[in-house]
């Protein structure tokens, strides 16, 4: 505790500093235990992420799911309401539209796959409206029915691409191809880069103005900053919560379509396993300001690429990788929160 | 601590008690003696001095001049713990329970003298079985607290209090939140204890509870004790008196047009309170354009409940209230009441009235979110936000460093006039106005209150909601009180006077 306290005391730059330092000399030390070079697993992840034209497209690729459910649990955060479900609502995305699509697949794609991105966006604003419901009406805390509806999800995903969706041929648990007609084709020729990347980048530019220069987002911030308040005044906190929870919903089944069309190209187990939980710390470290959280979802992305390398390239195992990957989200996240309690101090 | 054995010494002393918070003296040369055995009641309004008094005694705060003696010896208490240990203790109004544990859990949190490895709470027991049976307080320790009544668990504060070898006991209010059963059960426990030999100091607003145990009876006005008597030497109107003090009438402004119709009518309301027991019954009362109704009592008899059903914040649990002749249960939202004129100063500013920490410009798009002014189609209009607060920091003399400064920065007096500038602007009808005066200095309350009477002669109807009866004197037009469970009135200021309104505020008719 005390040497937590000591670093509390430190000037902004120097907690920031003292943080990544103490992440980094634990990475160290697991790594050294495990037998690998700290300074060669450094050098692989920058270079697998940063270092070439594939490992940045792939940098690029792996920001945009993380981007759209970014901004989502961005938009709950503003109302106050914890959505740490992004991944069931993602899940329940992609399951609308790739449902949505197989159903109707003689349709034009210009037609199609806008329409089936509307039913991405209204599977995951199910999930997530069904929790807003829940803390809306009787209070549930919101933090525990996101999670379980993660987990019921999970069991929705396995279910339907063992069941009602599995592809024609029924030997994987998987569905069938998506009508080309809604790919999301590639931006740059022999990159996996694809217009997922407009898309999301619209959807912050969108949330952005919504949250700042409307009375939707004045409405919202009020309530997450006093709800009582909001509701002398008139305003509906209550509806407030549910519809907070439904966009976020929304935005994260966005995620989960854009995925399947820009990247996979059907349903399968684990298309986006962990994307619901990093946006947590994407948007938390942007500080729920939407214009951040692209470069955030960029610095996590460039995480997740350079240590999947580590693997490829040096034989660290998963597990390893998975660690290091956890104590640098842990420490990102820390120095935010060491940032945020000075501005605390100073606003009081 | 031994005590010295002096039978000519009371058993508690407090002499020349002064306390002053900033400019307020909330104390002010108090004395106050209580002998063994014996139940005092101290009497007074809200604001008097008589917690402050009894947070001196119980350690929550220091004394700046004046002492303490228990058994003819001087004391000092730094903390609650030492008053605790020196034999004094206090149960609040607010219960201090875990709802969560057993009562006998509770009653074990706190006491130092426990072994905790491994746990044994069969002394604690026996004691609780001692207590209860020697003044009647029956308590299942085993029972989880948040399953029992309020009047349950005050009996299991009262208990932890006497196993913790109470000497004195303080009782903050006790009855305000039982049901007449309740409380004569509690008196009942009261009379025991005094005759088993421990002292009680009854804190309380209401006379009956006074008549009811007490043998002796201090009454605090404005910080200073007014009155110290022996209950048969003294009266309920001399009591009242003492409390409510002569206050001289001030005028509340020459009429200058007779109100006008009603705007918000209240038919056969009823108000019950969480646990089921009734706040209010058969209310009847309108409050029409260009007067204010004046609503006295001590807190916590309805008051807020009143305020919230007319806001259409809560639903009353019979009768009806209609807004401009519409019924606001059914068709009306909060919403469409505020659109309608219907403004609102809450009583807990914090908690229900501002954002503290955005700026003033944004705290008053919060109550105008609707108004086209500020929202074109849903896009927020922040500049005429911003125009619309200069113009209140200027016309209402809100010292803020612009509109751009954080509510929470201001003073409670100012963040109360940019509240005030912020409901009154753009179309008020109606104001409810609760305790809007309280806690600022006197400059403010001259301030806030000359705007409710300017109000009224624009014809706004007013809902004022004050335990200051000084202010709901000096503005109302008409006065109901709310007090012990009943509402007296409503009746005209011409037609009644300050000890009659005292009078019922105490309960008393």
């Amino acid at each position: 505790m005390r040497s937590i306290q000591f670093i509390a005391n430190l000037p902004a730059p120097w907690r920031v500093a003292a943080i990544a330092f103490a992440g980094a000399l634990l990475i160290s030390a697991l790594l050294l235990a495990a037998g690998f070079s700290p300074l060669q697993a450094l050098f692989v992840l920058i270079e697998q992420s940063l270092g070439n034209g594939n490992g940045l497209s792939e940098v690029v690729v792996r920001s945009v799911p993380l981007t759209l459910a970014g901004l989502g649990i961005a938009v709950a955060f503003r109302a106050r309401v914890f959505n740490v479900g992004a991944d069931g609502q993602i899940i329940f995305g992609a399951i609308g539209f790739v449902g949505f699509s197989l159903a109707l697949p003689g349709l034009s794609g210009w037609v199609l796959l806008p329409l089936s991105m509307v039913a991405a966006i209204v599977g995951g604003g199910l999930w997530g409206g069904i929790a807003g419901v829940l803390r809306a009406r009787y209070n549930a805390n919101e933090i525990i029915v996101t999670i379980m509806l993660t987990y019921v999800a999970f069991q929705a995903l396995g279910w339907a691409i063992r069941g009602p969706l599995q592809e024609s041929a029924q030997i994987f648990p998987r569905s069938d191809a998506v009508p080309d007609g809604v790919l999301l084709g590639t931006m740059i020729e022999g990159t996996r880069l694809h217009w997922g990347l407009a898309i999301a980048l619209l959807a912050v530019a969108a949330t952005y103005v919504a949250l700042r220069y409307t009375s939707f987002g004045f409405r919202l911030d009020a309530v997450g900053e006093n709800p009582l308040a909001a509701r002398f005044s008139g305003i509906r906190d209550r509806t407030m919560i549910a519809l907070s929870l439904t966009i976020s919903g929304g935005l994260a089944g966005l995620a989960g379509a854009v995925e399947i069309a820009g990247v996979h190209g059907r349903l399968q187990d684990a298309f986006a396993e962990g994307t619901g939980i990093t946006a947590i710390a994407v948007a938390l470290l942007a500080r729920l300001n939407p214009l951040f959280i692209p470069l955030t979802a960029l610095m996590f992305a460039v995480l997740s690429v350079g240590a999947s390398g580590l693997q490829r390239q040096l034989g660290i195992p998963f597990p390893l990788v998975h660690i290091v990957e956890a104590i640098v989200i842990l420490a990102f996240v820390i120095a935010g929160a060491l940032q945020n309690a000075d501005r605390g101090v100073r606003d009081a | 601590m031994g005590p010295a054995r002096d039978a000519g010494a009371p058993l508690l002393e407090l002499r020349g008690i002064t306390k002053c918070f900033g400019r307020l003296t909330a104390n002010d040369d108090i004395s106050l003696r209580v002998s063994r055995g014996e139940v005092v009641g101290l009497l007074g309004e809200n604001g008097a001095g008589k917690s402050t008094l009894m947070n001196v005694l119980s350690g929550l705060i220091q004394p700046d001049q004046g002492d303490i003696s228990l058994t003819g010896k001087a004391v000092s208490f730094a903390s609650p713990r030492d008053a605790v240990a020196a034999g004094i203790g206090m149960v609040h109004q607010h219960f201090m329970l875990v709802p969560t544990l057993s009562v006998i859990e509770n009653i074990a949190l706190g006491d130092r003298s426990l072994r905790l490895f491994p746990l044994d709470l069969s002394g604690i027991r026996d004691r609780l079985a001692k207590v209860s049976n020697q003044v009647g307080l029956e308590v299942d320790p085993d029972a989880t607290v948040g399953r029992l009544g309020i009047g349950e668990q005050q009996r299991v504060e009262i208990a932890r209090v006497l196993c913790h070898d109470a000497r004195i006991l303080i009782l903050d209010e006790p009855t305000a939140v039982l049901t007449p059963e309740e409380s004569t059960q509690l008196f009942e426990a009261v009379r025991s204890m005094a005759a088993a030999g421990t002292s009680v100091i009854l804190i309380s607003h209401k006379l009956d509870d006074i008549f009811g145990i007490c043998s002796r009876v201090a009454v605090l006005r404005q910080g200073r004790k007014v009155l110290d008597a022996p209950l048969d030497e003294t009266d309920r109107d001399a009591l009242v008196h003492a409390m409510v003090g002569d206050t001289v009438s001030a005028p509340h402004g020459e009429r200058v047009s007779p109100p006008g119709p009603p705007i918000v009518t209240v038919k056969d309301l009823r108000l019950k309170r969480d646990n089921g027991a009734t706040l209010i019954d058969d209310l009847n009362v309108e409050v029409r354009a260009g007067e204010i109704l004046g609503v006295a009592g001590i807190e916590g008899n309805g008051q807020r409940e009143l305020a919230e059903c007319i806001a259409g914040l809560r639903r009353p649990d019979a009768g009806e209230i209609s807004y401009d002749g519409e019924p606001i249960y059914g068709s009306m939202t909060p919403r469409r009441l505020r659109q309608m004129g219907l403004r609102h100063i809450t009583e807990d500013r914090h908690g229900t009235g501002i954002l503290p920490d955005q700026p003033l410009s944004e705290n008053h798009l919060l109550g105008h979110i609707r108004n086209p002014r500020f929202n074109r189609r849903s896009w927020l209009q922040r500049h005429a936000a911003k125009e619309a607060t200069a113009s209140i920091i200027d016309q209402y003399d809100v010292r803020a460093a612009g509109a751009d400064a954080p509510m929470g920065s201001l003073s409670g007096g100012n963040q109360q006039k940019a509240v005030l500038g912020r409901e009154l602007a753009d179309g008020i009808r109606f104001l409810i106005a609760a305790h809007p005066t309280r806690g600022l200095d006197i400059r403010t309350i001259a301030f806030i209150q000359r705007q409710l009477l300017e109000l009224r002669d624009a014809g706004v109807g007013i809902l004022l909601i004050s335990s200051d009866l000084n202010e709901i004197w000096r503005l109302s037009d008409t006065i109901l009180v709310f007090g012990g469970g009943n509402a007296f009135g409503p009746v005209s200021a011409e037609t009644t006077s300050l000890p009659e309104v005292g009078a019922w505020m105490a309960g008393h008719q």
